[in-house]
């Protein structure tokens, strides 16, 4: 066995080498989603089972697992590697995700021997398709996603295989864009070789072989033992999407977690058949998911695949969240998002102290995109949502998370209007949206952007308007998503599917979104009534659901100069809450 | 005698460092700081050195009181105004959380929702106005502001680096109707990004009330002392600045501290012959590190504050880990030993302290191995003295039982552990950013970094470590060294080839002007002035620029061009063909040099050889046993001596470990620079 102290810098060494590479990635990317909002990843992978060994810590957090199935998918693809092998692919049935995240996998030798896989990926801000920058809502097939690459060798034994590049540069749009991405991560990928080459020079292949099994076993053996302070037994939550964007019924994700000892199994087989539109997931995606869920409830364990090694799964591919070619999975922000929420709810029920109410929920991507006039070239500005987190047992939620399953951050207004032709009205705190509780969900956002070229496609891809987050222990759920699309003259003309749509817009035409709040976390009753007067003052909570959800009063006056003064009516309040308390009792 | 004096102020101590700039003499005064009113320490420290105020040629500062204001949220009620539909900017910062794993995080404005209010108006991303401002809605606004009982106010509007005209009308107007501080977006910096510069105006204010009243009660005390000169405050770029535009702009100060201790190891390892150092202060909580090469300290463009609060200015890129003498080592669920982030601060402190704390920390580590002496005495007057009992129950019950370790085994893994993650800040500063460890020398301060440096650059393969005859008081060294520094950043965001060179020379001219019009007006002595001028570049399409310097101006594009693509050849190992390079930003820094401090008189006061210098031996740990080590007072040994490891240097705020195989000579500046011995 290793010495402790061997390990930890051994550890200390793996997580410079990964990060390095994340910044690198980040530095020299062209597509926006990558370069300003950090959607990639980076890691070291065991050479034998593809077990991720060491991620970036601002990699995105979806990815911890996907990478791993991408490394075990080049695995199982190829017999033999040797020197100067470099793969790539993006086909979601395999690794995981969407086809927009390329993965390049470099295979690592030292003196003649192989010691590990470096691998990274990068939301590709085109990859072809039938709409352009991809999210589209409209597609029933892998193939209107755009172009899907099987695992093959970019270079082999340090020959670039120009033709390939060829064929994929002539599939998508901004093509130097997209080549520039590629390079970017080839000189990350050549950057974390080096370093990983010095680290074997340091070590010796012995040691650094060793170090991977150790900590692989660690980490498994950590998270083992919060599993086993789980009590045993079957949890069972189902929440849904507001439909699949083409079929106007609800989607469910239904979970049957059963935990016993120190595993976890998650039982999926309940959940709705595949969707017509492109709300699906590949299998891979699904465990990616409670991977991560899961190290979002239990933060200090060392991220590796030691981690997940005490969960199983059962997902079949007869279930939307389990499905195989050729369904697209374009969309498949949103179903992640809903696995996130019904892991939480499931776990809120056997570990509620350590459990939040639920989030936001929907990464919801609104996408303008069209064609600069009188050229080939395509502009394209892209604003995910940003939104309320859930309650927990010692605060309330954050405002303006960024998406669960990401640490991707939203684009500078100024950046955006200097690439794009829109022009941002307006990005506020959307007031009243976080969920009633004891400790109340952040609120979501509002934000409106007007088109100021002739012609645009708007394509937006979201969810929760018609199911909005929950809260947990009496918290009340949080207000739903809306949208809604004005005309330049001010007619407002439906989203075809509430949530869901692709719309051509012309110049002055807005697009206003209003994204949802967090769940409350506790009995809004119990909540101090100072604090709900407070958020009444910074307008967090208006003074009508103060008195509704909180059974506060507040007492308004209203000065001769306009302003509006609050305080808080103690005795109103008492007596109300009291009411209210027994109310329940009876009921 | 006139002295130049400089003094810093810790959270802890107030140093002072005074020099007789005609007999070249130096010495150092440390008083407990005094947290109600710092400027109360900065006299009572002048009075303990014997230094009558009139007699004073010059006084530099150093203070992390905006930085502690920020982190405290200790600071003025100010109100925010900005553009319709973007008052929350400032609480929504660029969606995002904390930590990458957990689902969890607060935050708190420093100006809150109540108070932050909208004006109509709009410009472009090109500077035009799309709707021009509202001043009947400003007025009404301004009414409403005055029963608010506000100090400051903050103008921002988007685009405002474009185009400041409104933001400028509106301080106009509102000057009319009310008694207020105003910071506008575009006063400290002209470059885009909205919620960055929003932020960055938002922390000027917010220390503004506190920082002037600061400076009016120092200059109001120093004045009753007769001195009459101004006092000086060291930034965060390292550049020092005259009190009045510190009134003006405090938000310079956020790390100030920090910086001049940069400085100062920049000056020092200059003066000792290495000009590719790395600066590393260890002390009770934490560990400060930061490149420099080639004699200039790295910076950073942009520094995080707090969660949501970042700072778009260039200061100097120090590095923080949770690594110091008070880090808590643990064992963690999967049996790995881990130290910090939790430190046990002064209080309790480390289980050797006796007042309460139990936890194993890195300093009962160097008790237990007898780099510490264990009869040493706690600072502060508590005359207390450490106990090694307490120490080795902690360590021997925290980490050695759990791992199955020896005493000494578990107290080594502890130092190498907190060794090993100040090497991987270290790395990550120079192996990652393609600098070879072997070409640098590392400047070791702080009351712990002297007791790690030798095992540090043993591991790492650093070339030297040096050891300032004064590693205690280092920050107010950096004070009296600094230059005064102005730093100016215009967003221009064009294609090369659609860029105006008459235009550009214009930026960079006016900058120039402002710059030296701001030297003049500090009144300090300056002996040359240097101008740096750089631009952000990248290719179109990308977001994040490299930076790159213009060795001169009177420029054409393809010069540009080629500059550029040498930069980029060098960071990225490739170039992209077929896409034209963009200048997003255009930078200059105006800097005037003072006069350099000798220090060849620091060490005179030696006992005439190291032998003489032994106060006795004790064993000390090192490797797999024990070592009778040699105990020296450090001021004791005089310049020229060699030093074979294993030994112990002390002196009253520090202890200097040499591990065996190492040598260490004393220059005539005093220092102690230790290397690994030929064939060791």
């Amino acid at each position: 066995m290793l010495d402790p102290v061997t390990l930890a810098v051994l550890k200390g060494r793996l997580d410079q080498i990964v990060e390095e590479m994340d910044i690198m990635l980040v530095k020299l990317a062209f597509s926006q989603v990558i370069a300003e909002q950090a959607d990639r990843a980076s890691g070291v992978y065991h050479p034998k089972t593809g077990e991720t060994i060491a991620q970036g810590i601002t990699g995105l957090p979806i990815f911890v697992a996907a990478m791993q199935f991408s490394v075990q998918a080049v695995l199982q693809h190829y017999d033999s590697f040797q020197p100067g092998d470099l793969f790539i692919f993006n086909d979601p049935y395999l690794g995981g995700t969407h086809l927009p995240d390329m993965k390049l996998v470099k295979p690592v030798f030292f003196r003649g021997e192989l010691v590990a896989f470096l691998a990274n990926t990068g939301h590709w801000q085109d990859i072809g398709g039938l709409q352009a920058g991809g999210f589209a809502v409209n597609v029933t097939e892998i193939y209107h996603d755009g172009i899907r690459v099987p695992p093959i060798k970019l270079y082999d034994a340090d020959r670039f295989n120009e033709d390939a590049l060829k064929v994929i540069l002539a599939n998508v749009r901004n093509p130097w864009a997209t080549e520039g991405d590629l390079k970017a991560q080839l000189a990350a990928l050549k950057t974390g070789e080096t370093r990983f080459n010095d680290l074997l020079e340091y070590y010796g292949t012995p040691i650094v072989r060793e170090g991977f099994e150790e900590l692989l076993e660690r980490s498994e053996r950590q998270m083992r033992s919060y599993i086993r302070e789980i009590p045993d037994g079957t949890y069972s939550y189902a929440d849904c999407l507001d439909n699949d964007g083409l079929v106007d019924q609800p989607l469910y994700v239904r979970l049957d977690m059963t935990v016993n000892g120190d595993s976890l199994h998650f039982d999926f087989s309940k959940s709705d058949p595949p969707a017509r539109g492109p709300f699906n997931l590949a299998g891979f995606t699904t465990i990616s998911t409670c991977n991560l869920a899961i190290k979002h409830l239990f933060p200090d364990v060392p991220v590796n695949g030691g981690c997940f090694r005490a969960l199983s799964f059962n997902i079949p591919d007869s279930v939307f969240i389990g499905v195989k070619h050729p369904y697209s999975v374009s969309g498949y922000l949103e179903p992640v998002g809903r696995v996130i929420d019904v892991v939480f709810g499931a776990m809120g029920q056997a570990l509620p102290d350590r459990t939040p109410a639920a989030s936001f929920g929907t990464t919801g991507v609104t996408t303008f995109a069209g064609r600069l006039p009188g050229t080939s070239r395509y502009f394209f500005a892209g604003f995910p949502y940003a939104g309320g987190y859930g309650g927990t047992l010692e605060t309330d939620g954050l405002v303006h998370g960024t998406t669960p399953l990401s640490m991707a951050s939203f684009p500078p207004i100024e950046g955006a209007e200097h690439r794009a032709p829109i022009l941002v009205e307006r990005l506020e705190i959307r007031e009243d949206s976080g969920g009633p509780g004891r400790h109340r969900g952040g609120c979501g956002t509002r934000y409106i952007a007007r088109l100021m070229a002739p012609e645009a496609v708007t394509n937006v891809l979201g969810d929760r308007v018609d199911h909005p987050p929950f809260g947990v222990l009496g918290g009340l759920p949080a207000q739903a998503n809306k949208v809604i699309v004005r005309r330049a003259d001010g007619e407002v003309v439906p989203l075809p599917m509430r949530s869901k749509g692709i719309l051509t817009l012309r110049k002055g035409d807005t697009i206003e979104c209003n994204t949802p709040g967090g769940g409350g976390y506790g009995d809004p009753l119990e909540r101090d009534a100072t604090l709900v007067l407070q958020d009444v003052i910074s307008g967090h909570v208006s003074p009508q659901t103060a008195l509704d959800a909180y059974a506060v009063s507040i007492l308004l006056e209203t000065t001769p100069e306009g302003e509006t003064n609050y305080q808080l009516d103690g005795e109103a309040t008492s007596t109300l809450r009291e009411e209210r308390r027994k109310a329940t009792r009876g009921a | 005698m006139p002295r130049l004096v400089g003094i810093d102020v810790g959270g802890t101590f107030t140093d002072g460092f005074y020099l007789d700039e005609v007999t070249g003499e130096i010495t150092v005064c440390k008083v407990p700081t005094t947290p109600e009113d710092q400027s109360l320490g900065v006299i009572q420290n002048l009075a303990l050195s014997g230094q009558s105020m009139d007699q004073l040629a010059l006084l530099v500062h150093g203070t992390t009181m905006a930085t502690n204001a920020i982190i405290e949220r200790k600071g003025a009620r100010c109100a925010l105004i900005t553009t319709q539909g973007f008052r929350d900017v400032l609480e929504l910062g660029r969606r995002d959380r904390p930590h990458q794993y957990g689902l969890f995080g607060t935050q708190n404005p420093l100006i809150p929702r109540e108070l932050r209010f909208e004006v109509e108006e709009r410009v472009l991303y090109d500077g035009s106005v799309l709707k021009p401002l509202n001043e009947e809605g400003l007025a009404v606004l301004a009414h409403r502001l005055q029963n608010k009982n506000i100090s400051c106010i903050v103008v921002s509007f988007l685009h405002s680096y474009a185009n400041p005209r409104h933001e400028r009308r509106v301080r106009e107007l509102l000057r009319q109707w009310g008694d207020w501080d105003i910071v506008l977006g575009s006063d400290l910096i002209q470059e885009y990004f909205e919620f960055e510069r929003l932020s960055t105006a938002t922390v000027c204010a917010y220390v503004k009330p506190l920082v002037r009243h600061y400076v009016d009660t120092l200059r109001g005390r120093m004045r009753e002392g007769g001195y009459q000169g101004d006092v000086l405050y060291v930034q965060s770029n390292g550049g020092v600045l005259g009190s009045a535009l510190v009134a003006e702009r405090p938000v310079y100060l956020a790390r100030s501290g920090p910086a001049a201790g940069v400085m100062a190891a920049s000056f020092l390892a200059e003066q000792a012959g290495f000009r590719n150092v790395v600066s590393a202060d260890m002390g009770g909580t934490s560990f400060d590190v930061c490149l420099i090469v080639d004699g200039k300290p790295q910076v950073l463009e942009e520094t995080l504050l707090d969660f949501r609060i970042p700072l778009r200015l260039p200061m100097i890129d120090v590095h923080t880990i949770g690594a110091g003498g008070g880090s808590i080592a643990w064992v963690d669920r999967g049996g790995m030993l881990q130290i910090g982030p939790q430190s046990a601060g002064a209080v309790p402190g480390p289980a050797s302290y006796g007042l309460g704390g139990t936890s194993p920390t890195v300093t009962d580590a160097n008790l237990v191995l007898g780099r510490i002496d264990p009869g040493f005495v706690l600072g502060g007057g508590t005359g207390k003295a450490l106990n090694l009992g307490l120490a080795a129950k902690a360590l021997s019950e925290q980490v050695a039982q759990p791992l199955g370790l020896s005493l000494e085994q578990a107290a080594l893994a502890v130092i190498q552990i907190v060794n090993a993650k100040m090497e991987g800040r270290i790395r990550k500063i120079t192996v990652e950013r393609g600098y070879d460890p072997r070409q640098f020398a590392m400047v070791a301060v702080g009351g712990a970094g002297p007791m790690h440096a030798a095992a540090i650059i043993q591991e790492m393969g650093l070339a030297q470590a040096i050891i300032p005859y004064y590693p205690g008081v280092f920050c107010a060294m950096g004070c009296v060294i600094g230059d005064i520094r102005h730093d100016f950043v215009r967003t221009v965001n064009r294609n090369l080839e659609d860029l105006d060179m008459k235009e550009i020379q214009r930026i960079f001219e006016e900058h120039i002007a402002v710059g030296k019009d701001l030297l003049k007006k500090e009144q300090v002595a300056v002996e040359e002035v240097v101008v740096v001028v750089e631009a952000d570049m990248f290719y179109e399409g990308q977001r994040h620029p490299i930076k790159v310097p213009f060795p001169s101006l009177g420029i054409d594009a393809s010069t540009i061009q080629s500059w550029f693509e040498e930069r980029y050849q060098r960071t990225s190992g490739n170039l992209m063909s077929g896409i034209p390079a963009r200048v997003v930003n255009l930078r200059t820094s105006i800097i005037g040099r003072r006069s350099k401090l000798r220090l060849e008189q620091l060490a005179t006061k030696h006992l005439g050889s190291a032998e003489a210098a032994i106060k006795g031996h004790r064993p000390v740990f090192f490797a797999d046993r024990w070592h009778d080590t040699p105990v020296y007072r450090r001021w004791a040994i005089p310049p020229g001596s060699e030093i074979a490891g294993p030994a112990v240097m002390e002196q009253d705020d520090t202890t200097t470990v040499l591990e065996p195989g190492l040598l260490a000579r004393v220059d005539e500046m005093g220092n102690l620079i230790m290397e690994v011995r030929n064939g060791a």
